[in-house]
């Protein structure tokens, strides 16, 4: 029996993590960061399988600050990325009824809060497999 | 922090941390109900807590009483709290935290001024790269009533007559870049 | 001759217009050459902070940048503009992701920011010991004995920067080093760094209101004839809104407001109207027509 796969979440929502860890815990063994700085720590420290990464925390739309550093980390750029954001609706009061950029946010994939389950699940496993898959080639 | 417990969560006063994790001051657990930020504070009067009472609700993990709060809202960002609290806390950078965070999770007021200005100031600075007094009026102009607008007016003309008032909003050259440059930071289609 | 990067800040566009025209003439008499930053924009002022942190460091993050490729240090006349672009300075200088990301936004205006930049307030750049010489030196006797409350304000001192200790933030002394050098007779107040209010004055008036009231009231009490400001904000809150202040308390303060640098001016001997003094609603004229300004030239 293979060993389980790990995630990272990194999410200052609490309410959010204990949801979607609900979901994942059923398949993963789930590691939960609240803020980028521990993200950050967290990912040099052992090794993940699957970063799920909010945007908005602290100071703004700092997972799109970790994706890009991921993205620069000789290592770390490996590592599959699932934003898994609300920011629409958090920043709805000042920019209402604006859609996400997808062109400033490097990451593999990107769904918005709130998540279906089922769909979680799916992507989650579709991007530890490819992501395997090119390590394997 | 990093939690791998799947049983815990964390309290409010951590998830109030995390918003502050690329601050500088200490854990709010540190507060010893020491009133001196209160005490430095010039708008507490008009705080429905004070700045000691709101860092003594989030460290006791009452969550729903801190949202509702007009304290962050009410804060001029004078710093005088920060420079004065002997344990280290900075009570103005928290502040700030609470109302975007209070923006993110909508559990604002919807008829205060000051969510609604920013709102305002927001959408001015990207619509031409800087700020237009006239453009926030309506923000506040209907707070004092009929009389109060009446003497918003009044002052509006004896400050066009001695040329104060600005007219036409100013426009930086290269607008298009600043937002470009926005939308970098904050990825949203309309910004550009 | 100094030459600095002047960053004027949105209101000293307009509403604040006589900062900006005083602080050029002081600059002149001085030998200090203030060149306008180039398309500059907005530093964001409270609001954005209050929005969005990672927005209110890009917004100044710009500037810094273009002050850099200018090679040029920064001089702001607006407290809130300095602080806003001291501690976005020291954050990218402090937090190298900060400013990676930055930079990445940066790049949408061809411009990049590498820290070399140093922001100061105008009033540092008339407080050094070689200015305060020159002041004293160039001084005429239009402000000689006029008593002046010195109003900081508060984020031109707080957050403290580096190496200032807790007793110097609370207490500085070199606004009234300034106005001694200029001949004026500076008065001693407990409240010469407490909030004027700023924003407050739209997002809460009463707050406001109040907080200049005890400003008032302390300037006053301490024999004050005029107050001097190093801020826009600060200069309109106390002037513009004196009046809903006699509304609200039944008072009836008519204290003049002006700007250090319209003070200065008058001392180095600049006329009244290429100072900008005249557009006020709250009357200088108690200041200008002192039994010693009396023989000075009043003209442009």
């Amino acid at each position: 029996m293979s060993e389980r796969k790990r995630v990272l979440i990194v999410d200052d929502d609490p309410d959010f993590v204990a949801g979607i860890r609900a979901i994942l815990d059923s398949q993963y063994d789930t590691v939960v960061a609240y803020n980028p700085k521990d993200g950050w720590d967290a990912l040099k420290k052992d090794r993940y399988d699957l970063l799920c990464l909010d945007i908005m925390m602290g100071r703004g739309a700092e997972g799109v600050m970790m994706a890009r550093k991921l993205r620069k980390d000789k290592v770390l750029r490996e590592m599959p990325v699932l934003i898994i954001t609300g920011l629409r609706e958090q920043i709805a009061f000042l920019f209402p009824g604006q859609a996400m950029h997808p062109g400033f946010v490097p990451v593999d994939e990107l769904v918005e809060k709130p998540v279906e389950p089922e769909l979680l699940l799916q992507k989650a496993a579709a991007l530890i497999a490819a992501s395997e898959a090119r390590q394997d080639r | 922090m990093v939690v791998t417990s799947t049983a815990r969560t964390i309290s409010f006063r951590e998830e109030v941390e995390n918003l502050l994790h690329a601050e500088e001051g200490v854990s709010l657990v540190r507060c010893v109900q020491c009133a001196t930020c209160s005490a430095a504070c010039p708008a507490v009067e008009f705080m429905d807590h004070t700045p000691r009472e709101l860092i003594g609700l989030i460290n006791a993990g009452m969550k729903d009483e801190v949202m509702a709060s007009n304290t962050f809202w009410t804060c001029a960002s004078c710093y005088a709290c920060s420079e004065k609290c002997p344990e280290g806390i900075r009570p103005a950078d928290l502040m700030y935290a609470l109302t975007r965070y209070s923006l993110w999770k909508d559990t604002f007021n919807r008829d205060w001024v000051a969510p609604e200005f920013s709102r305002r100031f927001t959408r001015t600075i990207l619509r031409t790269g800087k700020s237009y007094e006239p453009g926030y009026a309506p923000a506040f102009i209907f707070e004092g009533g009929f009389p109060g607008m009446v003497r918003e007016m009044r002052m509006a003309v004896r400050l066009l007559g001695k040329g104060r008032l600005p007219l036409i909003p100013s426009r930086i050259k290269r607008i298009r870049n600043l937002r470009a440059m926005v939308a970098r930071v904050l990825p949203l289609d309309g910004i550009e | 001759m100094t030459r600095y990067a002047y960053y004027p800040g949105c209101s000293l566009e307009t509403m604040a217009a006589s900062y900006h025209v005083s602080s050029m003439e002081v600059a002149r008499k001085l030998g200090v050459e203030l060149e306008e930053l180039e398309d500059w924009n907005c530093c964001g002022a409270t609001a954005y902070s209050k929005v969005d942190e990672l927005l209110a460091t890009v917004l100044c993050a710009r500037n810094l940048a273009i002050a850099e490729k200018r090679g040029l240090d920064i001089v702001a006349p607006c407290n809130a503009c300095f602080k806003n672009l001291w501690t976005t300075n020291a954050a990218m200088k402090r937090d190298a992701d900060l400013a990676d990301h930055m930079n990445y936004a940066l790049e949408a205006d061809d411009l990049r920011y590498d820290g070399k930049v140093e922001v100061s307030h105008i009033m540092n750049v008339f407080v050094t010991d070689e200015a305060l010489a020159s002041i004293r030196q160039k001084a005429g006797e239009r402000i000689k004995g006029l008593r002046v409350a010195p109003y900081y304000g508060c984020q031109i001192v707080r957050p403290r920067r580096p190496g200032v200790e807790l007793a110097q933030a609370d207490n500085p002394t070199y606004f009234e080093a300034l106005l001694e050098a200029a001949g004026a007779d500076p008065v001693a107040y407990p409240y010469k760094v407490r909030c004027c209010g700023a924003a407050l004055m739209v997002t809460n008036r009463r707050a406001a209101v109040q907080m200049l009231r005890d400003l008032l009231q302390s300037a006053v009490d301490a024999g004050a004839e005029v107050i001097a400001t190093a801020c826009p904000l600060c200069q309109i809150n106390l002037e513009c809104y004196q009046r809903e202040v006699n509304r609200a308390y039944g008072t009836n303060y008519a204290v003049p407001i002006l700007y250090f640098t319209q003070l200065l001016g008058l001392a180095l001997g600049v006329g009244v109207k290429r100072l900008g003094i005249g557009k006020e609603l709250v009357s200088a004229d108690a200041v200008l027509k002192r039994p010693c300004a009396a023989t000075a030239p009043t003209g442009a």
